[in-house]
């Protein structure tokens, strides 16, 4: 029984960890936060199964947080703020060819990362972008003007 | 002259939406999967809710508590057990087992080998080996006296024990060890 | 002898178990997975790994695991070359969002998805609004494909 409960306190450890670590610019996931999930995973799983490693009960554990997750996009699709709250929601950085100062400065972006998600659409110049949005999975999504 | 490469033509077996763009949309199956989805939730469900109950072990229905028929020996233990995992068997002993300040338990061999007794506490203060079992002796003054059995079974599948106070009727339970 | 045909079994169910559990849980739509997704899969497959590998911590428990898992995922593929019914259950087959018919309501509401979602990639091809998406198909490994309408028929369209 607790670790059933640790395992639904753990995911959501984990998501707000996951939450407050700030959204970081550009798509590609950096060796450092590997290392981070690897770290908080870890450490995480080994509180939740604590002494008893049977394979009843880590399977149960299993079970509950894939319940928990699925449970958790339900509530989603059902309802736009509890997926605002859980994943955010997507801030735009230039609009109209001007940049946003407030959001760039907030979630500690360069015009740096937004030339280099720019120069993956093969956009040379950062006059050319008419939108530039960072979405809810940090990546950033570039719109060029007409 | 390198050799050709096996070739095949391109067939049209991707089905087509519209006749026109090749997707490969399968909707009756897919129909019937999101059924069997909806199967393995309950399925799950039922796991979590029977774990809950303890039928996998270290639960409320798992909790056996067995008396002797003349009172010298009531046991507390778990029906079902998980491998690898610590739990603690209690042995109360009552006040017709004690006899001159000693008081002497038989366990059978499958507390210690299958069912891996830890530790005895208290530590006993003789032990004799023989007859399929162990003969432990206790010090003891006057009821009411624990002794507490801190079992780690290795292996599942269902193993049984046995456990006698001499000259008084024995014990005998068996245990389902999950894995 | 039981004991080392007990840990093979383990590390087969963990195996089988959790193809099963990445299966079903399903993901969000999108290219990449998300972050939290990462430490999903983490958490889901340490818990897993706890459980094959328990309290022996041996290396010859884990090769033997190791290569068990290894073997059980070459069966794996290779059931999934061969049988068609295979690769539509292992995978899943594609799903169309948005059609020429309009929106597969069914379809998006079993899949937990929103137009938004929808959106979001559209806007990483450049694509400002709705009515220039033409075809709009959620892939069996879960990121969706748009498909914009050519300038040619933008006019005629639905």
């Amino acid at each position: 029984m607790e670790t059933l409960v640790r395992a639904v306190i753990g995911y959501f450890i984990l998501l707000v960890a996951v939450r407050v670590l700030k959204r970081r610019a550009g798509s590609q996931m950096t060796l450092f936060e590997f290392v981070l999930i690897f770290l908080m995973g870890g450490v995480i799983i080994l509180a939740t199964v604590g002494q008893d490693r049977s394979v009843v009960n880590c399977t149960c554990a299993v079970i509950a947080v894939a319940m928990i997750h699925r449970a958790l996009a339900w509530a989603k699709s059902k309802s736009p703020r509890i997926g605002a709250l859980i994943d955010g929601t997507p801030l735009v950085l230039i609009r109209q060819g001007a940049w946003q100062d407030e959001a760039m400065r907030r979630m500690a972006i360069r015009p740096g990362d937004v030339a280099a998600a720019a120069r993956a659409q093969g956009i040379t110049s950062l006059h050319d972008v008419d939108y530039a949005i960072l979405e809810r999975n940090g990546g950033i999504s570039i719109i060029k003007k007409l | 002259m390198a050799e050709q490469p096996f070739t095949t033509p391109v067939e049209d077996t991707v089905p087509k939406l519209d006749g026109e763009v090749a997707v490969g949309e399968d909707l009756d199956f897919q129909r019937r999967w999101w059924k069997f989805e909806r199967i393995i939730w309950s399925v799950f469900l039922i796991v979590i809710v029977c774990d809950l109950l303890g039928m996998f072990g270290h639960g409320w229905l798992a909790k056996a508590k067995v008396r002797a028929p003349d009172g010298s020996l009531t046991i507390e233990y778990e029906r079902i057990e998980r491998a690898n995992t610590p739990s603690t068997m209690t042995l109360h002993i009552g006040p017709n087992a004690i006899r001159d300040g000693h008081v002497k338990v038989f366990v059978s061999d499958s507390i210690v080998q299958s069912l891996g007794a830890q530790r005895v506490a208290p530590q006993p203060a003789e032990s004799v080996i023989g007859q399929g079992g162990i003969l432990y002796t206790f010090l003891t003054t006057t009821g009411p006296a624990e002794i507490q059995i801190q079992l780690q079974p290795v292996l599942p599948g269902p193993h049984s024990f046995r456990i006698q106070i001499p000259n008084s009727p024995a014990i005998e339970a068996s245990v389902f060890v999950m894995p | 002898m039981e004991i080392a045909l007990w840990t093979i079994c383990r590390a087969a169910f963990g195996y089988f178990f959790l193809v099963l559990i990445v299966r079903v849980v399903g993901r969000r739509p999108g290219r990449q997975l998300t972050p939290f997704e990462f430490v999903l899969i983490f958490y889901l497959g340490g818990l897993t790994l706890t459980g094959m590998v328990g309290n022996e911590a041996s290396l010859v428990n884990a090769v033997c695991q190791i290569l068990t898992i290894a073997l059980c995922h070459y069966g794996l593929s290779w059931l999934r070359l061969r049988s068609d019914i295979a690769a539509r259950v292992l995978d899943g087959v594609p799903l169309i969002l948005l059609g020429e018919g309009g929106w597969r309501t069914q379809t998006l509401s079993k899949m937990m998805i929103q137009d938004d979602d929808v959106m979001d990639v559209a806007r990483d091809q450049g694509i400002r609004d709705l009515s220039e998406i033409r075809l709009a198909v959620l892939e069996s490994f879960g990121q969706i494909n748009v498909m914009p309408r050519s300038k040619a028929d933008g006019e005629g369209g639905a």
